[in-house]
């Protein structure tokens, strides 16, 4: 199809000055281009995306925000024991799923596994897990578990699961195998080899990629009360159904505080890491 | 009384063997064909006894690093049998090769460190498969074992880079820890696969001294593959030429002359000058 293309466009000749000759072939930008426009134009009219009612409608966002403002102070008596549920939910859901990942992640990297049907599995089954969404994942729960919090660890843990145990499978593939023989070499177990080569090596990265997802699991949290998994969300919806925008307010200010403080303890706990 | 101390009264090649009687080593017929045909060993016959030093030179490809590591079951040999220290290797495996490879030490052209962590702590690896599971599970080591590590590198002479990053420290202090966590494990024999292959010529000589010293000192059974031909003579008792998977030359390695290099280093085309 390219070479039809260089056909069409014939390619741009140079002739040097003692007579050679050098070709160079026209862009594709233009196709590439006309394609991409083209794309967008197909998504606008698919999504029903209007700029008009965009422009119109837009207004109502500053009434809501108006409405917010000031926030409902003594409304934060109430917002305290679901802030607390969504920080425990991230926090408990991120250590399981961090910790339920580590053999799993081992029994990935085929450095360690010489079974490539092993690791072939459990690869698929991490970007199967993967693929199910966080909000998905703590529907299904509350379907399981009932509504309330443990759903939304049980959704955490999943998600933090599949994203720490890819990660770490990455990692460990990665890793100076030259210890990992000679620990082998001196008498030790396959188990203590991993223990004492691999571990040191992928240690302060998989700490890292726990806290980043720690960082993102809190977010995450703060909406799945909207499918009933407990936690902030919960209230959240239930505000936003009565319109009480000072609450919904206060709620928010709650969550972006509690996030900001989250996210610089761990960027500076992963600041001392690397 | 430690003429290792004293470099002037060292003088290679050396005539007197401090070897014991016992048999720490021997192959028999033994022979080994990659799965893709190729043939690393073909009908070796060797015996090496307790307290050797012995050099295996040849060139790259030609079976040094298959021969070694036959030893101690990194790679499996395919025909023949070896005996190591009265264990047939080729019919164990699991616990019992692990039991085998703790008298086995093994040092490598990359040094093969973690390189991430402490030296001392490179060297404690030496003795991770005699700690019980919860303290290996940990890695807390005991204070004997502390004592020990750090005494092993004092024997190299690396004791004050002991809780210095491995990655801080140059080629030759790396290969010396290396040393220093093989001597933690108390092997019977040294198995070193190109040593000081990655090193500068003056640290290459320091790093086969402490072989020398370890050797002479601790009575250690030390096989080296190297490819320094000087070397090989000046610090080894004996050395063993492969060529193609087979032993061509067994002998002291003040009988190694240029006819013998040629022999082993010798190529096919006709050119025959010995790389010296």
């Amino acid at each position: 199809m390219m070479s039809l293309y260089d056909k069409i466009f014939k390619p741009k000749v140079y002739t040097l000055s003692n007579g050679k000759q050098v070709s160079q072939k026209r862009s594709r930008m233009p196709v590439i281009l006309i394609l991409t426009v083209a794309a967008i134009l197909i998504s606008a009219k698919v999504t029903g995306f209007s700029l008009t009612v965009l422009v119109s409608r837009i207004s109502y966002f500053f009434v809501m925000l108006k409405d917010m403002f000031p926030p409902d102070l003594s409304y934060m008596a109430r917002v305290w024991a679901p802030l607390w549920d969504t920080i425990k939910m991230s926090l408990l859901g991120s250590v399981i799923g961090a910790l339920l990942c580590i053999p799993f992640a081992l029994l990935a990297s085929t450095n360690l596994v010489k079974n490539k049907v092993v690791t072939a599995i459990v690869k698929f089954m991490f970007s199967l897990v993967r693929t199910l969404p966080t909000l998905v994942a703590a529907l299904i729960a509350t379907y399981i578990f009932g509504l309330g919090t443990l759903a939304g660890t049980v959704a955490i843990a999943v998600f933090t699961f599949a994203y720490c145990g890819k990660i770490l499978y990455e990692n460990i593939e990665t890793v100076e195998m030259g210890s990992y023989e000679a620990l082998g070499a001196l008498g030790c177990h396959p188990l203590s080899c991993i223990r004492y080569s691999i571990l040191p090596q992928v240690l302060p990265t998989y700490l890292s990629t726990v806290l980043f997802c720690f960082e993102g699991n809190v977010r995450y949290a703060s909406i799945l009360g909207y499918v009933g998994a407990g936690g902030l969300g919960l209230i959240l919806n239930e505000k936003i159904g009565w319109r009480e925008y000072d609450r919904v307010g206060m709620i928010l200010i709650a969550l972006f505080i509690t996030v900001v403080v989250i996210e610089s303890l761990s960027q500076w706990l992963r600041s001392k890491l690397s | 009384m430690l003429p290792f101390l004293l470099k002037s009264e060292f003088h290679f090649p050396r005539e007197k063997l401090i070897t014991g009687d016992k048999i720490m080593i021997n192959f028999k017929n033994v022979g080994k064909v990659y799965p893709n045909g190729t043939v690393g060993l073909k009908d070796v016959n060797l015996t090496i006894n307790d307290g050797e030093f012995i050099a295996i030179i040849g060139r790259s490809g030609a079976g040094k690093s298959t021969l070694i590591r036959a030893i101690n079951k990194m790679h499996s040999v395919t025909s023949g049998t070896l005996l190591v220290d009265d264990v047939d290797v080729r019919t164990i495996d699991g616990k019992q090769l692990r039991k085998l490879r703790r008298k086995i030490g093994m040092i490598f052209q990359s040094f093969n460190l973690v390189t991430r962590t402490t030296v001392i702590k490179n060297v404690l690896t030496g003795f991770v498969p005699d700690l019980p599971f919860y303290r290996s599970i940990f890695g807390i080591f005991p204070q004997e074992m502390k004592i020990k590590a750090l005494e092993a590198l004092d024997k190299v002479g690396i004791l004050d880079k002991a809780y210095i990053r491995v990655d801080q420290l140059s080629g030759g202090q790396q290969q010396r820890v290396a040393l220093a966590r093989t001597l933690a494990q108390n092997p019977k024999v040294i198995l070193a696969d190109e040593p000081v292959a990655a090193l500068d010529p003056v640290t290459a000589k320091q790093v086969m001294d402490d072989f020398l010293h370890i050797n002479q000192e601790m009575g250690i059974t030390v096989l080296i593959n190297i490819h320094h031909v000087e070397l090989a003579l000046e610090y080894a008792t004996r050395v063993i030429g492969i060529k193609e998977g087979q032993i061509i030359y067994d002998g002291p390695s003040n009988k190694v002359d240029d006819d013998v290099l040629s022999q082993i280093y010798g190529q096919k085309d006709g050119n025959d000058e010995p790389i010296r």
